[in-house]
């Protein structure tokens, strides 16, 4: 079998001297952590001339629509849609109405992703997204490097909202992607739309790194522009005793509570964006207190609040928030539940989702008394195909993990917790029928689980 | 197909002119408009062949499964409302059979706008109804109506299977090529969900 090499050219395919000694800088720097991983921005010229095309188009375009009407470009895209994608044609003919299309939901996604692939795309360079999310089903998602590019517009959209330009450049770093697991995803990058700006992505658990310490000092040697990660990350970043500060902060992937919120304002003296984001679609909307709640951030996504039969709440009840559209070529979305909730209100013709329920942040204590990121939960029980599992610890730091579907291996999932637990943990494991739609999946009563 | 039927022609106008009503989204759950179920009734009374029982598989379940069916049944509701089926004394089982496993059939290769908007899919539903229904056009011999029916089916069907076959195969390079370890390796994205 032919082994697949991938190479820097592969990874950086318009690298320049001067990116390659940011690569250098970051990989190389005494003070650096261990990068388990490899990845690039993948974006050749073509790329990169559609990705600052896209993102002039993102900066002028309008976001929203009137109340009682449909995005203009809604009926072209649901026409397409039908036309192209292998999942829609068996719906038959589009409908005259767009509220008489079908929803689909994570599980759809979740069965066979190459059914959303248009016809029309090109696979030779397709990347996939892995999540695992809270509801249960992992999913493998179909995209492109100018996809993972492009979401960058609609990140500079949010920071644009709260006064910051983003102003990275060359031989500077613009992003530094924090998370903190056991186990975790890291890289270093450029990137060409910011003239080869450094990206790294490090994982702040201290078994990532020589020296505790390092830390915090190779995060001020980078001094990156712009921190992203989730609220258990930024949580430990607040630990840390950095002497630089970066001009803003995104918070992704988990609810960002307003008093963890306000103390990262006060630690790092920036703008701490609350983002509703997720693989299937990209940034979908920022927090503004001003507004009310998150405001959309893309041009081409519609998005409702469904009731369970999939009609249109009313405006100001709370529903399902569900997607149309997207930036990701590689997977339009008709109709998509995405399992958060949010009442739907509109300033003028912004939409606002008012009250968005996502994610909440969960940590779990191990018998050696650290606290786990729920991810890594998930991380441990993402190769058995579980289609919906809860796992709740009690007062006593007891576990009872529900889970539904057939033909598991008991024994493999408990010791994929105890690994992760310790041997001594005390584990109980429920098989259930079904669970009843969406879940609470990671639910605790020991204090302190919720930073 | 022992009896001769009306003119191909006026049927197949019949069809590209089926009115607005005909062409609505079928009531399926809190979604469509059209009780396809009460317009198959309607149909089987203006036909003066009333069903034993309610029609209670025109009742769709499942908007993704059973829209196309359903949308198709009233197509043929619409198609076989003619003045020529009206006055010609039609077998209520037959009619209930056409609509019922024809429409199953037809949902899972064609659109139901396309035996709209497609002169040569229009041909193939009205024949295949006249044909069901054990008639084939007026001015045709029966051999010349099955040879047509014949290729128009087989036609399509091939077009379909072949289809299918390109459709399967795509589906797996595309999950080949996300397995692979450039597509595993990802791209960079400023965050993480």
């Amino acid at each position: 079998m032919k082994t697949e090499t991938i190479t820097d050219a592969d990874r950086y395919p318009t690298l320049t001297e001067d990116g390659r000694r940011m690569l250098e800088f970051m990989r190389e720097h005494p003070h650096a952590p261990t990068f388990r991983n490899q990845s690039g921005n993948r974006l050749n010229v073509d790329d990169l001339s559609r990705v600052r095309e896209f993102e002039r188009e993102a900066q002028s375009a309008e976001v929203g629509w009137r109340p009682s009407e449909l995005p203009s470009w809604l009926a072209k895209f649901v026409e397409q849609s039908f036309a192209e994608v292998p999942f829609y044609r068996r719906y038959g003919s589009p409908p005259a109405e767009f509220q008489d299309l079908p929803t689909i939901c994570r599980a759809d996604l979740s069965r066979d992703i190459a059914q959303f692939v248009p016809d029309s795309t090109p696979i030779d360079r397709l990347i996939n997204f892995r999540t695992s999310g809270t509801t249960g089903h992992s999913l493998l998602l179909a995209s492109h490097p100018a996809v993972a590019a492009s979401y960058l517009a609609f990140h500079k959209r949010a920071l644009r909202r709260f006064g910051i330009e983003l102003r990275h450049g060359r031989g500077q770093v613009g992003v530094v992607l924090v998370g903190f697991q056991r186990k975790c995803f890291t890289y270093i990058s450029v990137t060409p739309a910011m003239d080869e700006s450094g990206l790294a992505k490090i994982n702040l658990h201290p078994a990532d790194w020589r020296d505790p310490d390092d830390r915090a000092k190779y995060l001020d040697a980078l001094a990156a522009e712009v921190y992203t990660g989730d609220p258990i990350a930024f949580a430990e970043l607040l630990k840390l005793p950095l002497a630089t500060k970066p001009r803003a902060m995104l918070s992704t992937s988990m609810t960002l509570l307003p008093a963890m919120q306000q103390q990262l304002q006060e630690r790092f003296g920036c703008p701490v964006l609350d983002l509703y984001s997720m693989n299937e679609a990209g940034p979908v909307a920022v927090a503004d207190v001003t507004a009310g709640g998150h405001v959309l951030l893309q041009h081409r996504l519609y998005v409702q609040t469904l009731d369970a039969s999939g009609q249109q709440v009313p405006i100001g009840e709370r529903g399902e928030v569900t997607l149309t559209g997207g930036f990701n070529f590689c997977l339009p979305l008709l109709r998509y539940r995405t399992g958060d909730y949010a009442s739907l209100r509109f300033n003028g013709t912004e939409p606002v989702l008012v009250g968005l329920e996502g994610r909440p942040p969960i940590r779990f204590r191990n018998t050696r008394g650290e606290w786990l990121n729920n991810i890594e939960v998930t991380h441990a029980l993402q190769r058995f195909a579980i289609p919906q599992f809860t796992l709740h610890q009690d007062r006593d730091g007891g576990l009872l993990l529900r889970l539904s579907g057939a033909g598991h291996e008991p024994n493999h999932i408990r010791n994929a917790l105890l690994e992760l637990f310790g041997s001594g943990q005390r584990l109980i494991l429920e098989q259930v029928d079904s669970f009843d739609g969406k879940v609470v999946q990671y639910t605790s009563d020991l204090a302190g689980s919720q930073p | 197909m022992q009896q001769e039927g009306p003119i191909l022609e006026s049927l197949t106008r019949r069809l590209a002119e089926t009115p607005e009503e005909f062409l609505a989204e079928p009531r399926i759950g809190q979604t469509g408009r059209v009780h396809v179920a009460a317009v198959v009734a309607d149909l089987l009374r203006l036909l003066n062949a009333p069903p034993a029982s309610a029609p209670g598989q025109f009742i769709g379940n499942d908007v993704r499964r059973d829209r196309n069916r359903l949308a198709i049944a009233l197509l043929l509701c619409w198609l076989l409302s003619d003045d020529w089926f009206r006055q010609t004394k039609l077998d209520a089982a037959k009619v209930l059979e056409l609509l019922d496993a024809q429409c199953n059939e037809l949902a899972t290769q064609v659109a139901a706008r396309k035996f709209v908007t497609d002169p040569d899919r229009r041909e193939e539903l009205a024949r295949l109804a006249l044909a069901r229904l054990g008639f084939r056009p007026a001015g045709e011999t029966l051999a010349q109506a099955q040879d047509r029916l014949t290729t128009l089916n087989s036609t399509e069907r091939a077009r379909v299977m072949k289809a299918a076959r390109a459709a399967e195969e795509r589906a797996r390079q595309i999950r080949e090529a996300l397995a692979r370890k450039a597509a595993e390796e990802s791209a960079d994205k400023f965050t993480r969900e």
